[in-house]
């Protein structure tokens, strides 16, 4: 059974073997470590019933110099963080993925930018507004 | 008394003190020049003495830098400066031990230094020295108390002796960090066992809070903790809507219901409750499947339908990994196994599930059939398995999972030839599809094609890395080393096999050298949870999941890391907005590879103490893995150092009281009477007779060698059952030939093996 949770400091090496396998943009370590300790908040896994790391989502806010509050953040599940919206970039072959941000999860393609990658293909970089989400919350202070 | 810097004429103070300067902004070679300058004229200085050697240090020159720190500490034993330097140089070797020794030393004539003081602290949390760090952080806010990061230092460190603290949060901060520190503070009041002021203190910091999600978290689980059931429930119905795939939240909810998924009394209640969340949150996954793992009979029988139906209709190919948890229990593998034989009876002759209301998607037959492959694979019924595959390939063959399992029902099989081919062909289906790829080329290395692996991996690795091989080992691809190592080992290339386990030590040591950072990182960034989250698990189990590949997988002991090797600390620069700058070990370019063969790990002179190291780590880090005592005795017994051996067979015993190598040995009888008592109790057990052989042969193997090839040659025997695995069967072949078993007998054994393994080709 898989359940979907915050990523913790014992997943990142889970994350880390995700990510060789399945991705061409790979990452030391650190750089993860470096994710977990600026924005805990931001990743989350997918993890099996035998507690291994099966997907996840590794994300940060916009810590470009100079950008002012709100933020936008990188990659999903910002909303918590108080964002305005969320980017990503995604390679214009993989259908898969393109099909999950574009249907499922309501992303819109900015724009493309070319030879986004270290091989020379395109990116679509994609955004989602998230102004507005969770404004009807239930009065959290009653208790 | 040693000569002392005010002792010096002002020309050479001013000298020191601009070497001390060049040091900061890491002119190196230039603080070289300036301190020789003063040893030239004033060789008994001991504290330039240090501070060449400090340089020295930083250009590389370890051997030389550690002789000049030598030379200074003898000449002026009681200098803080020395012993500050001394514990900088053993930091650039990582060597947390002897740094922290001389960080302490330096403090003895410098008690209230600042730099000292921070620096030792970050030692002791890097060793885990949680007692000693709290006197460290005590002197601290007691030297500068107008410092946050001190005081939250100093909180970390009782948090982890387990010892009550409140933090006073009164930091003019950003936001987010105020809102990282107030639930902090929370959680520790929570530690503490204050719920309800914790409760209360929820209440006073929302509006600051920018985490909502942890700050909801934290409301339900403490309203829970004080028994407030109907509020708590509702705090987890919210988190619930946020996330219906997290079981924490489900859990809670549950317990806020008074029910329990551990006591099977409670299981009709804890269905009700879950069909009512299921048809609010009809997406969540875990919902559907929650049920599975406790119900049984007709109710199982129920949920494993609903769950199945909906998986085949959207055509979700990990239907049966989701399953696989539940097949522990034979009653519910048998339950899987029927009903999908019956969607197989029904779809295939009217496209319809019992309770269709139009036709089914063609692919359902697809997804079924992929389905009752992967049963039978797991039931070692590779033949079933095999036929089910090809049913759904002629039906789909342009599905790229269907080769995929194809190719892996062939690797159980034992035909790792045809599961590499397979897994090819899917491959070269989606040539885009990076997982597929690492997929084969595990296969290749399973077949111990290494050239052709590495040939396949590097398509993979980005265009513009300068050397594509150093690219993998510096992204820390552990588990593509360990597969190589495993490879190159069954290849009898054990310079090339070491080389590769040892880059995977390397990246073991890069994972514990990364956290160093972090111990100031965090303090300065207040996001304390995660912090303390890494410092719970950082040092141990975070490690476990791939070190045990370390150790047991191979005959001879290994040797470990060399120091001119080490990964350099920096992440890489592309994705790098790093603020972090430790100022220690600056990026090298990488440098080609003088020792491809890895002779230099063959030729060490000191293969065991090089081994011991190995053995270390894995005692550290997987002390819970039987096989890490294995190895321990192995390498100990060799180093005749009885005392530690016994402690590995103890250590063993607790790991596993029923491990096969736990071989009794009454006192009364002789050696080998315990031993025969032993193998005729265990006569049915393969893995039992695997161990006793091994213990003959390592007794007397000119005398027990007939015994041992006689045995290990009838592993395949039919009484041996579903113990005769591939790898045990291998076990018992490379055991027959070290007893001297001839080509002809390993003929028969292969015969023999091939009934068990009719499709292999491994023996």
């Amino acid at each position: 059974m898989i359940t979907i949770r915050q990523a913790r400091a014992g997943d990142q090496i889970g994350m880390q073997n995700c990510n060789l396998h399945n991705l061409p943009e790979n990452y030391q370590m650190k750089y993860y470590l470096y994710h977990f300790a600026t924005w805990p908040q931001l990743s989350f896994v997918a993890e099996n019933e035998q507690g291994r790391v099966v997907g996840y989502v590794l994300a940060k806010m916009d810590d470009d110099a100079g950008a002012q509050p709100p933020l936008d953040g990188h990659i999903t599940s910002l909303s918590v963080f108080g964002a305005k919206g969320v980017s990503l970039h995604v390679r214009v072959s993989n259908t898969a993925a393109y099909s999950l941000y574009k249907n499922t999860l309501k992303f819109e393609v900015d724009h493309t930018e070319e030879k986004y990658y270290a091989d020379g293909e395109d990116a679509y970089a994609m955004k989602k507004d998230l102004t507005g989400m969770y404004l009807n919350e239930k009065n959290d202070l009653d208790f | 008394m040693p000569l002392q810097i005010s002792q010096l004429p002002h020309k050479e103070q001013t000298l020191f003190r601009s070497a001390l300067k060049l040091f900061e902004v890491r002119q190196y070679k230039k603080g070289l020049k300036t301190v020789e300058q003063i040893l030239k004229k004033f060789p008994q200085h001991g504290e330039s003495h240090a501070v060449k050697g400090l340089f020295l240090a930083n250009l590389d020159r370890k051997d030389e830098g550690y002789a000049s720190l030598r030379k200074g500490l003898e000449i002026d034993p009681n200098s803080s400066l020395c012993w500050q330097i001394s514990g900088l140089v053993h930091r650039l070797d990582a060597n947390y031990v002897e740094s922290s020794k001389s960080f302490a030393n330096a403090l003895k004539t410098d008690s209230e230094n600042i730099q000292i003081l921070r620096d030792l602290a970050q030692m002791q949390v890097q060793l885990r020295q949680f007692d000693q760090l709290v006197e460290t952080r005590l002197k601290l806010v007691k030297v500068n108390p107008g410092d946050p990061m001190f005081w939250l230092g100093l909180a970390v460190a009782h948090q982890m002796n387990k010892r009550k603290w409140k933090l006073n949060v009164a930091a003019m901060l950003s936001k987010s960090e105020f809102s990282e520190l107030l639930l902090y503070k929370n959680w520790l009041m929570e530690l503490n066992g204050d719920y309800n002021d914790a409760l209360d203190n929820l209440k006073e910091i929302h509006s600051r809070i920018v985490d909502i999600t942890a700050w909801k978290v934290q409301k339900a689980r403490l309203l829970l903790q004080v028994g407030r059931k109907e509020v708590a429930a509702a705090a987890y119905q919210d988190l619930i809507e946020r996330n219906p795939d997290n079981n924490e939240y489900v859990r809670g909810y549950l317990s806020c219901n008074g029910l329990d998924l551990a006591n099977s009394a409670d299981h009709s209640a804890i269905i009700e409750v879950l069909e009512m969340l299921e048809e609010q949150f009809p997406r969540s996954n875990s919902l559907k499947f929650l049920p599975l793992t406790f119900c049984e009979g007709d109710n199982f029988a129920r949920a494993a339908d609903k769950m199945a139906k909906h998986a085949l209709r959207k055509g979700i190919p990990s239907l049966f990994t989701s399953f696989k948890s539940l097949y522990n229990d034979a009653a519910k593998s048998k339950a899987l196994e029927d009903l999908f034989e019956k969607y197989h009876g029904a779809i295939s002759s009217s496209k319809r599930f019992d309770n269709s209301t139009a036709d089914e998607p063609e692919s359902a037959l697809v997804w079924i059939l992929f389905y009752l492959a992967q049963h039978f694979d797991y039931h070692t019924d590779y033949e079933r398995a095999l036929s089910y595959i090809e049913m759904a390939i002629s039906k789909s063959p342009e599905t790229v999972e269907l080769f995929m399992v194809k190719a892996k029902i062939l690797k159980h099989a034992g035909d790792t030839q045809s599961a590499r081919d397979t897994m090819d062909v899917a491959r070269q289906m989606d040539i885009k599809d990076r997982f597929v790829n690492s997929k084969t080329v595990k296969y290749m290395l399973r077949n111990s094609e290494v050239d052709e692996a590495e040939k396949t991996m590097v398509m993979f690795v980005r265009e513009d890395a300068p050397h594509k091989i150093q690219e993998i080992v510096d992204m820390q691809a552990i588990w593509y080393m360990q597969e190589r190592g495993d490879a190159y080992n069954r290849l009898g290339d054990l310079g090339r096999a070491l080389k590769q386990y040892h880059q995977v030590q390397v990246s073991f040591d890069a994972y514990y050298n990364d956290q160093f950072d972090f111990h100031q990182y965090s303090l300065r960034k207040f996001t304390m949870r995660s912090y303390v989250d890494i410092l719970a698990v950082g040092g141990h189990s975070v490690l476990t999941p791939g070190l045990h590949c370390l150790g047991p997988r191979r005959h001879q002991p290994i040797p470990a890391s060399d120091e001119n090797k080490r990964v350099t600390r920096n992440g890489t620069s592309k994705q790098g907005n790093h603020t972090l700058s430790a100022g220690v070990g600056e990026a090298k370019p990488a440098a080609v590879d003088k020792d491809p063969s890895g002779s230099e790990y063959v030729e060490s002179a000191d293969l065991l103490a090089d081994g011991l190291k190995f053995v270390e780590a894995l005692e550290k880090f997987a002390g819970d893995q039987p096989q890490t005592h294995l190895s321990a005795f192995e390498v100990h017994l060799r180093m005749n150092k009885y005392f530690l051996v016994l402690k590995a067979i103890n250590a063993l015993k607790t790991a596993d009281p029923a491990h096969p190598a736990l071989i009794p040995w009454p006192k009364s009888y002789g050696a080998l009477s315990g031993l025969d008592t032993y193998m005729t109790e265990n006569a049915a057990s393969l893995p039992h007779v695997l161990a006793a052989c091994h213990a003959l042969l390592a007794m007397d193997a000119n005398a027990n060698k007939e015994r041992v090839k006689a045995a290990m040659l009838s592993a395949a025997a039919p009484e041996f059952g579903s113990a005769r695995t591939i790898e045990s069967l291998l076990a018992a072949k490379a055991l027959a030939i070290k007893a001297g078993a001839e080509p002809s007998d390993i003929d028969k054994f292969a015969v023999a093996a091939k009934q068990v393994y009719p499709m292999s080709s491994c023996f």
